[in-house]
């Protein structure tokens, strides 16, 4: 197994975020359910932030705060409307091939097709990466070996059991070894088996010296995974560093809502 | 490699699934029985036996060959010149019109010597006669092997036999057949996908948008095309119970280049309607909306290749118009006079189109508000 090393061209810092800002437009009934009479909504507004190599990042925030829209930047599904990120030194923008090439994107809304196996789709996304056969024999047998996969490798993904399927995506989205992992609300609607499971992948990929970025909503997921974490508030990074610099004697709960009341008053 | 792994997977999802197979081969079974059916009800079957009175005027060796295709087929035929029968052509057009002759053969002066060198014949016939019409389609067809130009006059009032009408609706049934073909296939895999979020996690890999298109256009065309040969196969083997002649005969009428320039026509829009359907399948969020849209779709196919196929000289132009260009090809094919450079052309065209709009499904698929839009 390979970790991230060397990152010579831009030093520890593997994804910076550079004044991103993202509107989208609401349709009618997007805007009867924002209660909004606007017919486009600020997602993010000037986020800036960066993550380092060999850690855990968190962003924080309520639903609808841009933590999502940002990830998505960061894997180059959608583009920004204005600054920039880099990831592993190529900018989404410019760069957007090279930056899927260097990191694995897992979200509730990628899916894999239940009619093929784990095996078949693992060689099936290591080829979309480009990974060389021998290599991804090799992963395939090393990564299905240490999260139990090896006995379900040939049956078909729709037969999974619920827990057994996130795993299989978590391995399938870091089959060609990326220096950057990302993950979108990695616990959300999970039960605490599969949740488990998941957090104990994590910290697995933090020990293979992965760099790991993910989104929750969850204090206690930050607290108990995260080395930093960004707050983000309505688009804007309320506050961003080590998790003990930006709680300081307070739990991160209670951290974030002396935040959220100082920039939303009291409206909690 | 990414390319055609993407391929392979296609292929893996439709060959590994007997279901999907057997709804691509079951059109073709039901094209044969249904076409059989309707030709023995509107002919009665091959073993209609008609009694014939055909006029000849001029001299030619082809008489023999098309008097032995008649009693081929079971019919009593009476070749008369129109000498030995006292009338002039005049007198002979006349009473086939009238239904008192079946037919008037003509032909132009030593015909058989200049066979290959301005040789011209007519077959003067009445499509509102079963047997006129039957014995114009066997003239037809067991003359396509000689180099000469056949006038077909019908002097019917009615402005067409049924085999002509076949000839302008069979374009139409094939488009819509394997329209429907390729809308089984692409529909699940290009909607589907998007809507399954299966598509998306192809995005997130390093693999190019081009290639992604490219992956799902080739691949579903080569299943479609399984499910248009199968239509094609049923259509050509319930053809001659429709034109109420024998098989071999009816062959000999399309053709063996014929036939051949009607799968180049077949090859030519699969591709090209799988193109449409996955373009408009990015395009939806999902199955149902997809197959709305397609469903126009094809209902404004359906329409134009009627009219293509009924309006009388058309016109070269039809050729710069994707489809309609391989109906207009399709029914000069099946009336026996195939305009080679009008199907050539089609070909070419129809396969440049199909490049655009794979160009454009890559474009879609680059396309956020298209692939992420809520």
């Amino acid at each position: 197994m390979q970790d991230n090393l060397p990152f010579s061209d831009f030093g520890e810092e593997v994804v910076r975020a550079e004044g991103l800002r993202k509107t989208f437009t609401l349709s009618r009934k997007q805007q009867r359910l924002e209660h909004t009479d606007f017919p486009r909504k600020v997602a993010l507004d000037g986020l800036s932030f960066s993550a380092q190599r060999g850690e855990i990042y968190g962003l924080l925030g309520p639903n609808g705060a841009g933590k999502t829209t940002t990830l998505r930047i960061l894997s180059t599904l959608i583009s920004p409307d204005a600054g920039d990120a880099f990831v592993c030194g190529h900018s989404v923008r410019k760069e957007p091939g090279k930056v899927r090439d260097v990191i694995g994107f897992m979200t509730s809304e990628l899916k894999l097709e239940g009619f093929f196996t784990p095996s078949y789709l693992f060689d099936f996304f290591g080829a979309m990466h480009g990974v060389e056969k021998g290599a991804l024999a090799q992963r395939k047998q090393e990564l299905f070996a240490r999260f139990g996969i090896d006995r379900f490798a040939e049956v078909k993904v729709s037969d999974l059991s619920t827990g057994m399927l996130q795993k299989v995506s978590l391995v399938i989205s870091i089959v060609h070894d990326p220096a950057v992992v990302i993950f979108d609300e990695p616990t959300n609607g999970l039960d605490v088996l599969t949740a488990k499971v998941v957090i104990d992948f994590l910290l697995e990929l933090k020990a293979m010296g992965k760099s790991i970025l993910l989104s929750t909503h969850i204090f206690s997921l930050v607290e108990k995974l995260c080395d930093r974490v960004g707050i983000i508030i309505d688009g804007k990074m309320a506050a961003d560093g080590k998790l003990q610099d930006v709680c300081g004697e307070m739990s991160l709960e209670d951290k974030f809502f002396a935040i959220y009341r100082s920039i939303k008053g009291d409206a909690v | 490699m990414k390319l055609i792994a993407l391929m392979k997977k296609e292929f893996a999802r439709f060959f590994g699934d007997y279901k999907l197979l057997i709804t691509m081969i079951l059109p073709g079974l039901l094209i044969y029985i249904i076409y059989s059916v309707m030709g023995s009800v509107m002919f009665g079957g091959e073993e209609e036996a008609y009694r014939l009175r055909v006029y000849v005027e001029g001299e030619s060796a082809i008489v023999s060959t098309v008097e032995s295709a008649a009693s081929a087929n079971g019919w009593e035929t009476e070749m008369l010149s129109l000498s030995e029968a006292g009338i002039d052509e005049e007198t002979a057009r006349e009473q086939v019109a009238s239904g008192e002759a079946s037919a008037l053969l003509v032909f132009s002066e030593n015909f058989d010597a200049s066979l290959g060198k301005g040789a011209a014949a007519e077959i003067v016939y009445n499509a509102d006669d079963d047997g006129s019409a039957a014995f114009a389609s066997l003239v037809n067809a067991a003359l396509q092997s000689f180099s000469f130009t056949l006038t077909v006059s019908d002097l019917s009032g009615s402005g067409g036999g049924a085999q002509m009408v076949m000839a302008g609706i069979l374009p139409m049934l094939i488009v819509i057949f394997v329209f429907s073909s390729c809308m089984s296939v692409t529909l699940e895999s290009v909607a589907g996908e998007k809507e399954r979020g299966t598509l998306a996690t192809i995005l997130v890999t390093s693999v190019r948008r081009s290639d992604i298109a490219l992956g799902k256009v080739l691949p579903l065309s080569c299943v479609s095309l399984i499910g248009a040969a199968s239509s094609f196969l049923g259509v050509v083997l319930s053809l001659p119970t429709l034109m109420g002649v024998s098989l071999d005969v009816a062959a000999a009428g399309v053709g063996a280049a014929g036939y051949v320039l009607l799968f180049l026509l077949i090859l030519s829009f699969v591709p090209l309607i799988v193109a449409a359907i996955a373009a408009v399948s990015a395009l939806s969020r999902s199955v149902k909306e997809a197959s709305g849209y397609t469903s126009v779709l094809m209902i404004l196919m359906m329409v134009l290749s009627l009219v293509t196929a009924f309006l009388p000289d058309i016109g070269g132009w039809v050729v710069a118009v994707p489809i309609l260009n391989a109906v207009a090809a399709m029914q000069g094919i099946l009336t026996g006079a195939p305009v080679v450079w009008m199907c050539l052309v089609s070909v070419a065209v129809n396969l440049a189109y199909t490049a655009v709009l794979i160009a454009v499904i890559a474009r879609l698929l680059s396309s956020e508000r298209v692939m992420f839009g809520k």
